[in-house]
């Protein structure tokens, strides 16, 4: 991630403990309510059980298998 | 399948303490319930390695609705690192050995207890997905960090 100018860093962080304490205001289970989505995700999903010796099997599984745009390869 | 709903983590929570399951949640979803205001699909659990908890764990997740075969059971009870349930009333992922995280025994002694659940430290969860070094976690990676500041500040009081 490039970095930021600080002025632009301090506002977002601003904007972030905005969120933070908004967050904060709400009770668990409307913050759990907000937090959990689904979305059909292509190869992840399609299988019902997945098991993996190691995490270095899965994460090399998720280089190999999953569309990159999902975000599971490393950097 | 519906996304995972707060009487799911409930079930969670009290059908695991009643049989004795040892985990805490990590990941996004225990960067939830400590109040940390972002999505997630899955919950994903840190569960204590060793041949009593993996036989609870089974039994646990099976009493919760997913169908698994004998042969998955054994694989839980043998306690892979990661495994991703997907035949259940919602998508679970189970960690017996999180990037970052040297022992469940250290993360256990850190954890903090929200309403009842038991959830990684902020700095176990960040740690472990520093490790993880996904492309999707460098990118939440800033702002769990200034959610762990801010968390840390009001505990503080």
């Amino acid at each position: 991630m490039p970095a930021m100018e600080p002025a632009a860093a301090s506002k977002e962080l601003e904007a972030w403990i905005e969120e933070f304490e908004a967050a904060a205001r709400r009770p668990l289970p409307l913050r759990v309510r907000y937090a959990f989505i689904k979305t059909y995700r292509p190869v992840l999903d399609d299988q019902p059980f997945r098991a993996f010796d190691r995490m270095s099997d899965y994460r090399a599984w998720c280089e190999a298998a999953l569309p990159s745009w999902l975000g599971y390869g490393r950097v | 399948m519906a996304a995972f709903e707060y009487r799911q983590a409930e079930e969670i929570r009290d059908t695991f303490a009643r049989l004795g399951v040892r985990y805490l949640f990590i990941g996004k979803s225990g960067a939830i319930l400590l109040g940390f205001p972002d999505t997630t699909q899955d919950a994903d659990l840190f569960v204590e390695r060793s041949p009593g908890n993996g036989a609870a764990l089974v039994a646990a997740v099976r009493e919760l609705g997913f169908d698994l075969t004998d042969a998955q059971a054994a694989e839980i009870m043998r306690g892979k690192d990661f495994i991703q349930l997907k035949n259940g009333p919602f998508d679970l992922d189970l960690v017996f050995a999180p990037d970052g995280i040297e022992r469940f025994s250290d993360a256990w002694a850190r954890r903090v207890d929200v309403e009842g659940f038991p959830v990684c430290h902020p700095d176990d969860i960040i740690a472990s997905k520093a490790a993880t070094n996904r492309v999707k976690d460098r990118e939440s990676l800033p702002r769990l960090r200034a959610f762990r500041d801010y968390w840390a500040s009001r505990r503080r009081g």
